[in-house]
């Protein structure tokens, strides 16, 4: 296998044709960063699965013409309002189309562009993923949650991958700020247009504050043949909570990281996510749940759904540091294989300096199981429904704890599309 | 209703049935009992048409109709129900939604349109009331952490709900206290009926005594050894089961 990098003169390049704004030396930051190292190989540990060299190609054509200017699209606010009520920031291409940010009025709520407010944040560049984000960023968003604000009504991001008229690469990055006591809920959903390839990258920051709490729920439904890279970069402070869900159906190449840093005592982070995945897709999840004080709880729940020749894999990590005592850290990772040509690589990880702690990880990869198979058949359902209905139910584990309503309808309505695909023809 | 000839069934390369033959007409009840292990839970499930269980000769007729032929699900529409010795819990499958299912999978079988949610709770809510059932159990998971007599009352509101032409009732009265085997009786008397047909297994004289049955048979090592009519479950009961083993070996 060929391994294509990503041209650096080509990137410094695209960089320099981006305007002057607060940004600029925070991409001559992130560019520098990126030229050390470039994107990660097959031979780096955490990306052993998962090639980028299809990535790095469709950046290289990308980036050597300017990008066309973000078109928002067909998209119908009122009617994705109707399913999922929020207050909708649409993004295409890693561009915040505007109208949908002067609508969003809420108390508590501030959203500046983030080139206008990048000195009082620290923008993440650490590693390659989103120093390459940082360096090609237009723009991004801060979004502040004052201290004690409930925010009821959800703040949803519509990433829009638009590759109608070309190929694409978008990087989208939003810093998400939660003070004391504060709580919000977030939906991210990702949708894409066209038919060209698309390359997407994004960084989420979220910061919550002492006794801060947040529902954040990513739903992901790209097109067939677009890349996606996508971080979630999480602090919690001393009580805060964090619900994390991820759900992935589509896309071609999926990779997401999610690292949540716990700074504070009684802080819990739930990170859940289920994948379903056929054809010859391809879903990664790298999870870190970075336990540096104690005591404090963390759950890791994946679930995956892999059939066809598509490939999955989890690796969720612990790491209890030193001094973190009574930490309460729960890893687990079930998965059903429909077809033999299917593949799901799993390794929870539990790395512990510290004493008094409990940590425990589960991982099974299987099939349906036939004795309930038998059983529905008996009562008259055919092998297919029931099937549907098993595998339904598997997913159904991660989707009854999903807050809000008609996130979870959502949901479910995604995954019951997805299972249609994968159950009726086995994903072939 | 149901005619048994010679049936041999094999699991992997032990055979378990060995030449059995059972006729049960429209309207009666029968009484299957024998020692662990003799086939008797075997019988049930070649019947529902449980795939690991390999007819090797002999034939299974329902209603006329060869049902070795049919897939599990086209018995169970046709009429076939099985109340399993071991309920499985299905978690994260909702009762209501599989009693639904069932109940839809059935009536379209014979051309009736589909149940009405309104009509499906009442009818629910009103054999779960004859079974002495709280009707939170609808909104469970299937069995879903439901204790072995739950699970039992849950086969029998399944049935209930069916109103199947042949009931099948695999110990049903298995691990059930004194007033959930009266319910279960009461649910399963409550079916009785000169055009359904009703078979029940069972060890125990116990559940008899409140479902009285016409028929009683003993199967050992994978044949019926010796049958009679309710009387020779009390005999039974007072004199094990070697008499008749040694009696038929002889
Ligand atoms: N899946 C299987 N694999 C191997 N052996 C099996 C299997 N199923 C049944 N058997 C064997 O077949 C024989 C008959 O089992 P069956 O369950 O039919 O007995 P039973 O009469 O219902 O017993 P019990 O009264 O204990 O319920 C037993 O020896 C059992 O171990
Ligand atoms: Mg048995």
């Amino acid at each position: 296998m060929s391994a294509v990098a990503v041209d650096q003169n080509l990137l410094e390049a695209a960089v320099g044709r981006l305007a002057e704004d607060g940004l600029t030396a925070l991409r001559k930051k992130a560019l520098s960063n990126f030229g050390k190292t470039g994107f990660p190989s097959l031979r780096h540990e955490d990306w052993r699965y998962t090639n980028l060299a299809a990535a790095a190609e469709l950046s290289n054509s990308c980036l050597s013409e300017p990008s066309p200017p973000a078109a928002p699209g067909s998209v119908d606010i009122g009617q994705l309002t109707a399913e999922i009520d929020a207050h909708w920031i649409v993004v295409s291409n890693g561009t915040v189309i505007p109208e949908t940010l002067s609508a969003l009025q809420e108390a508590g709520v501030s959203i500046t562009p983030l080139s206008a407010s990048v000195n009082s944040v620290e923008v993440h560049i650490d590693d390659p993923l989103s120093s390459f984000n940082a360096s090609l960023l237009s723009d991004g968003l801060l979004i502040r949650i004052a201290d004690n604000a409930k925010v009821e009504k959800p703040i949803g991001f519509l990433l829009l991958d638009d590759a109608e008229t070309a190929a694409g690469l978008s990087q989208t990055r939003f810093i998400i700020d939660l003070g004391r006591n504060a709580s919000a809920a977030f939906v991210e959903l990702h949708r894409s247009s066209g038919n060209n390839a698309h390359f997407a990258n994004s960084v989420i920051q979220i910061e919550l504050g002492t006794g801060a709490s947040a529902d954040y729920v990513r739903l992901q439904e790209r097109g067939a043949g677009h890349l996606q890279i996508g971080r979630l970069q999480a602090l919690l402070r001393e009580g805060a909570t964090l619900n994390y869900t991820s759900i992935d159906v589509g896309g071609k190449l999926i990779r997401n990281d999610v690292v949540a840093t716990i700074d504070g005592a009684h802080a819990t982070a739930n990170i859940s996510g289920i994948y379903l995945a056929d054809g010859k897709q391809h879903i990664d999840n790298h999870i870190l749940i970075d336990h540096r004080v104690g005591p404090a709880t963390s759950r890791q729940n994946y679930r995956g759904i892999v059939g066809g020749r598509a490939r999955c894999v989890f690796n969720g990590k612990a790491l209890v540091r030193e001094g973190a005592d009574g930490t309460d850290a729960e890893q687990s990772n079930h998965n059903l294989l429909l077809t033999d040509t299917a593949e799901i690589d799993t390794k929870p990880e539990l790395v512990i300096y510290a004493d008094d702690v409990k940590c425990s990880h589960g991982t099974t990869v299987g099939q349906l199981d036939k004795t309930a198979l038998f059983y529905l058949q008996s009562r008259g359902l055919t092998l297919e429904q029931a099937k549907i209905l098993l595998t339904r139910a598997f997913a159904g584990h991660i989707l009854r704890k999903l807050p809000l309503e008609n996130v979870k309808k959502y949901a479910h309505q995604m995954i019951d599309r997805k299972l249609d695909h994968l159950t009726g023809d086995s994903g072939q | 209703m149901l005619e048994i000839k010679n049936l041999e069934v094999s699991i992997g390369d032990t055979q378990i049935l060995r030449g059995l033959s059972l006729s049960i007409g429209t309207g009666e009840v029968h009484a299957i009992m024998g020692p662990n292990g003799s086939g008797k839970s075997t019988l049930a499930l070649v019947i529902a048409g449980h795939e690991d269980y390999k007819v090797t000769a002999g034939s299974v007729h329902f209603e006329g109709q060869n049902l070795l032929d049919l897939a599990p699900e086209e018995r169970a529409r046709k009429g076939v129900f099985l109340g399993f010795q071991y309920p499985v819990e299905i978690p994260g499958v909702n009762n209501a939604y599989l009693l639904k299912a069932a109940v839809n999978a059935r009536r379209k079988h014979q051309g009736e349109s589909e149940i009405d949610a309104f009509e499906f709770l009442q009818l629910a809510r009103e054999k779960m009331k004859l079974l002495e059932m709280d009707p939170s159990f609808l909104n469970r998971g299937v069995n879903e952490g439901f204790s072995g007599g739950e699970k039992k009352r849950n086969e029998i509101l399944q049935m209930a709900m069916l109103e199947p032409r042949l009931a099948i009732l695999d110990e049903t009265d298995s691990g059930l206290d004194i007033d959930a085997l009266k319910a279960v009786a009461k649910g399963i008397n409550a079916l009785r009926d000169p055009q359904r047909s009703i078979v029940l297994v069972t060890h125990y004289q116990r559940l008899l005594d409140y479902v009285e049955p016409d028929y009683v048979h003993v199967l050992s090592k994978g044949r019926i050894v010796r049958s009679g009519d309710k009387s020779l479950a009390l005999e039974l009961e007072e004199r094990g089961y070697d008499w008749v083993q040694e009696a038929a070996s002889a």
